[in-house]
């Protein structure tokens, strides 16, 4: 019933530095400390928490929560602004403990990340990684400041060592293996699960499985063929029978960005300074990942409930604010009108490594790039949208660099607009 | 609503600079004349790198028990400013 079970050594440490910015935001300001708060990328009356201190969330409030709404739990409930560059610090103090004890780290965001501990028993003295874990709390502590709390788990591979992570929080150091794989498992329900949810829940219930021992119990064919009708079943066979499935690097398919705006409207001025803004920003990181790409997609959401794309692929690439403006515009000019506009979004995707070292032939063509390089080095010197088109003015005044919770690759391209 | 009252006005202030202090604390802001009046910090909250181009720009957090201040040091220009002030009695 329950083979395969990986009975290696645990080896992986999850670490997880929960509350992440508003615990930041509490060592940052004493006054605030015990106190429920929470942080917002833009503080107005229907803003939302995107990070809630451990003294609101035991009050039930919630990440995503509007402030009106947390307001009526908590009437002293206090929301502060997002400060890319503190957590910045933080984060960067974390990958230097955590670089200490193994050169094999990965960040998955920014504020959790992975120490990968195999081959490395030579250099820990005898250690166990439990002790290497209170050490590293210690360190937090010590190094970041004296209410910053991190969560630690370890197991033999990324999903149960997240999973032990978030065990006890907050301040929790718990290690899973074969031992404690069922009586863990008996504990949670099927949402515990990292990367579970109602959906993949009601999928699971229709087939019978309500609880994660169930899951565990499921046979491989069972969970390829039948729940998931793909090769997810294996993973999720082998993910939660500890062998490593998560441990791999995804290529860069697409770069973009999206922006929700405040007050939906149909005014065609308004929306073209918001897709120009976006077509900046998205410049910015394409030359910052220093690639270059073909195609282009402009998307948007109507307050009617539809949606609305146009995507092309071109022969040659692109990389200027100037072009990726173009294309998105002949794009943009496609959508139906009237219609008020609740969301829009460009990205652009075919990447390819940059050419731009190359000289061009043609003057024109190479007149737009020492247009950019020349933009992109006063806009390096003196801070992000320092020299801007005229086109993204309305935009610039209202859309607002947001901190990136997916990933940590645009981090030092966010610091240099904040 | 926001319990930050901005400020963004260059203050006197005197720091300490300690030789065998960790990378954190080898500077850190004493006391601070903010319009006449002395404020004595009495702890650090966090001490953060920050960029304005290429500026280098120190941002203490500190609190002399009652309220938070955030004052900026800019590297180049060395002067200090104080950013906003956070109410104790707001929280």
């Amino acid at each position: 019933m329950y083979k395969d079970i990986n009975k290696e050594k645990p080896m992986m440490m999850f670490i997880d530095l929960n509350s992440a910015f508003a615990t930041a935001e509490q060592q940052a300001h004493p006054t605030l400390r015990g106190k429920p708060m929470g942080v917002t990328n833009r503080i107005s009356k229907e803003c939302c928490v995107i990070a809630a201190s451990y003294e609101a969330k035991k009050l039930g409030i919630k990440v995503g929560m509007r402030l009106s709404d947390a307001k009526a739990i908590c009437p002293e409930f206090i929301m502060l602004e997002t400060d890319a560059p503190k957590y910045h610090r933080v984060y960067q103090k974390l990958v230097s403990i955590m670089k200490d004890y193994s050169p094999k780290i990965r960040m998955k965001s920014i504020d959790e990340g992975v120490i990968d501990f195999h081959g490395m028993e030579p250099t820990l003295n005898g250690k166990s990684l439990v002790d290497i874990g209170y050490e590293i709390k210690q360190r937090v502590k010590d190094e970041i400041g004296d209410w910053m709390r991190i969560n630690i788990g370890i197991a033999p591979n990324i999903f149960l060592a997240k999973q032990a992570a978030g065990w006890h929080k907050p301040d929790g150091l718990d290690v899973i293996d074969y031992k404690n794989l069922r009586s863990y498992y008996s504990q949670m329900k099927l949402t515990d699960l990292t990367g579970i949810a109602e959906r993949f829940e009601a999928r699971l219930n229709s087939y019978g499985i309500f609880t994660p021992l169930q899951f565990f119990a499921a046979d491989e064919y069972m969970l390829k063929k039948r729940v998931f009708n793909s090769i997810t079943g294996t993973y999720w066979y082998r993910r939660l029978r500890g062998h490593e499935i998560d441990d791999n690097e995804t290529n860069l398919g697409m770069i973009g960005r999206q922006w929700v705006l405040r007050d939906p409207t149909n005014k065609d001025e308004l929306l073209r300074s918001y897709l120009s803004f976006l077509c900046e920003t998205t410049g910015m990181k394409v030359r910052y990942r220093n690639v270059e790409a073909r195609g282009i997609c402009v998307w948007a959401r109507l307050r009617n409930g539809e949606s609305w794309y146009a995507k092309r692929m071109h022969g040659s690439s692109f990389y200027t604010n100037q072009e990726i403006y173009r294309r998105a515009l002949e794009l943009f000019n496609q959508k139906p009108s009237g219609a008020d506009v609740q969301s829009m979004g460009i990205y652009c995707y075919g990447l390819e490594p940059s050419k731009a070292s190359q000289l061009s032939m043609f003057e024109d063509i190479a007149k737009k790039d020492w247009v950019t390089k020349a933009v992109d080095e006063i806009n390096d010197f003196y801070g992000a949208f320092t020299v801007y088109s005229a086109t993204t003015i309305e935009g610039k005044k209202v859309i607002k660099q947001k901190i990136p919770f997916g990933g940590t690759s645009y981090f030092e391209l966010l610091l240099k607009s904040a | 609503m926001n319990p930050i009252e901005e400020i963004n006005e260059v203050v006197d202030v005197v720091p300490i600079y300690r030789g065998h202090a960790s990378d954190q604390f080898k500077c850190v802001p004493w006391k601070m004349v903010y319009r006449g009046r002395e404020v004595i910090f009495t702890q650090l909250g966090m001490r953060h790198p920050t960029e304005k181009g290429k500026r280098m720009i120190h941002a203490f957090n500190m609190s002399d028990g009652v309220n938070d201040y955030r004052i900026d040091f800019d590297a180049e220009r060395l002067i200090w400013t104080l950013i906003y002030v956070m109410g104790g009695d707001y929280v």
